[in-house]
């Protein structure tokens, strides 16, 4: 049977008390890949934000545990929120994935750190982890946030449109990487994107944002030339 | 070299204000470094003025309620301005970073008031204070002479207990500083590490702006972890750098003050600014900018 990771029940999402979206029901299951769509202020990162705990929900109810026992997220942000004052090198970034794990006042032990090169060179960083993380490109950045948020040994694995200002190769490589990483270690996926394309190829469903509706679905159900004409049609009215 | 020679003998007469320059100027760009990655800058100005306004509002405090202090420098007048000092300093860091990530206003215009507001205000309660007038406004100078056995015990222990916190809490404050939502996600209580480092912060400035005044304070605060940026690789790099900058340029700029008469502080930071724009040029000589 399909162990349900995140249920959402009639949840409201928004800032300060004021809802974004309503009426949110869905669940998510373990080791699935599932694909946020939406335009900009759709409420894809409000959601993202709700679902990690950086937002209380407006209404509803929003369970994320495994058997009672609270999930581990680990979170690809986007590269350009970080501010190049800090002097970290790709090294540090990742390892701070390990933190949620080492107890206050306690060194980094040596097999966290060991942990953390394994899990550069999984996602090919490890030949510029030695260099500053603001210095590396865009694609190299998100190698970095990856690794890092595979440190956390996350449970779910949440990625803030991690393509975005990336190349198509990059994009394929890093959304390969990603699928295949996951399935290996039963890690579930929640991808926000604007790439139609990605998405077909990687993700298996779909919740999409439109005009205060959400739709939700198998990737090839959701993303035909006609359902998608018809949501089109409905946002537009 | 031979004042070299007499202000490192032990019984140099003015020796504790050499070991506390010294110290302040290892310990202060230690909470700097903070300031300057989390974009600060000016609250690092701000603040050892509001301590000073603190110091001078809890020296006269006694005067204005009938009481007089017999003996300038005593332990409870030493006391009393720790406690205006800690109190300013921490009351200014807790408000201006709860207004600053509220995001409304502009926070230069808020901590530029604070500051030129603070400094009109602790010369004018000063000037109607005969103990301020007697050595308190040369403290306010940055006139580093009567440091006493006491004074230089408190500022070591102070400063070795701030050490101890920012080594001991290292990463916490680092990922609270650099990836908030990371660190919530990770189930950081970021209120509590946030707090935490206000409160180093604020006592290193109180300390420092207590024995040396707020002149070598923010001096000290900013300056060093500036330059360090320019040249530094990595965290580690930069906070070492930072405080290595800090600790020689205060013996160097003592040394100085002492050849040459003229006050510690401002010979301190001036030697910084002097340190900096050195730094500044060959940085953007050796980039080929």
């Amino acid at each position: 049977m399909t162990e349900l990771l995140i249920t959402l029940d009639n949840l409201s999402i928004g800032y300060n008390g004021q809802p974004v979206l309503t009426g949110l029901s869905l669940s998510i299951t373990r080791a699935s890949f599932t694909a946020i769509l939406g335009a900009n202020g759709s409420g894809k990162s409000t959601l993202l934000k709700t679902l990690l705990g950086l937002l209380p929900p407006v209404a509803g109810r929003i369970d994320i545990a495994s058997a009672g026992v609270p999930l581990t997220f680990g979170y690809v942000p986007q590269s350009n929120q970080f501010d190049p004052v800090y002097l970290l090198t790709a090294f540090e970034v990742a390892l701070m994935g390990a933190y949620g794990r080492i107890r206050v006042g306690h060194l980094i032990p040596p097999a966290e750190r060991a942990f953390t090169r394994e899990c550069l060179r999984a996602v090919g960083a490890e030949d510029f982890s030695h260099k500053r993380f603001a210095e590396l490109s865009g694609g190299q950045q998100q190698r970095v946030l990856i690794a890092r948020a595979l440190t956390t040994r996350p449970d779910v694995l949440v990625l803030d449109e991690p393509t975005a200002g990336v190349d198509r190769e990059a994009t394929t490589a890093v959304l390969e990487f990603i699928t295949e990483i996951c399935k290996e270690k039963k890690i579930t996926v929640l991808l926000v994107t604007h790439d139609f394309s990605a998405v077909r190829h990687h993700a298996e469903k779909v919740i999409w944002l439109h005009e205060g509706k959400v739709y939700q679905g198998a990737v090839d159900e959701l993303l035909t030339t006609e359902r998608m004409a018809e949501i089109f049609e409905i946002g537009m009215g | 070299m031979e004042t070299l020679q007499q202000i490192l003998s032990i019984d140099f007469l003015l020796r504790n204000s050499l070991y506390t320059s010294v110290l302040v100027g290892f310990a202060c760009p230690l909470v700097g470094v903070f300031l300057v990655m989390r974009r600060l800058v000016f609250m690092g100005v701000a603040l050892p003025q509001i301590s000073s306004t603190g110091v001078a509002i809890a020296l006269s405090l006694p005067l204005w309620l009938g009481f007089k202090l017999t003996e300038h420098g005593s332990h409870s007048a030493h006391a009393l301005a720790f406690v205006g000092s800690i109190t300013f300093s921490l009351t200014a860091i807790l408000v201006l970073a709860f207004m600053e990530r509220r995001g409304r206003g502009q926070p230069e215009g808020r901590l530029g008031s604070a500051y030129v507001v603070a400094a009109a205000l602790s010369i004018l309660v000063l000037s109607k204070n005969p103990y301020g007038e007697i050595g308190w406004l040369d403290m306010l100078k940055g006139e580093v002479i009567t440091i006493s056995n006491f004074d230089l015990v408190l500022t070591a222990a102070t400063l070795t207990l701030v050490l101890a916190a920012l080594g001991l809490f290292h990463k916490e404050l680092l990922l609270v500083s650099f990836d908030r939502e990371m660190a919530i996600i990770l189930r950081k209580n970021v209120v509590f590490w946030d707090s935490l480092l206000y409160l180093l912060i604020g006592l290193t400035v109180s300390m420092a702006v207590l024995s040396v005044g707020p002149l070598i304070a923010f001096g000290f605060l900013l300056i060093p972890a500036l330059a360090a940026h320019q040249y530094a690789r990595n965290m580690r790099q930069f906070t070492l750098l930072a405080s290595l900058i800090g600790g020689a340029t205060a013996f160097l700029g003592f040394w100085i003050a002492y050849r040459w008469d003229l006050p510690v502080g401002p010979t301190d930071v001036v030697l910084l600014g002097v340190l900096y724009a050195i730094g500044w040029l060959t940085a953007k000589l050796l980039q080929g900018d």
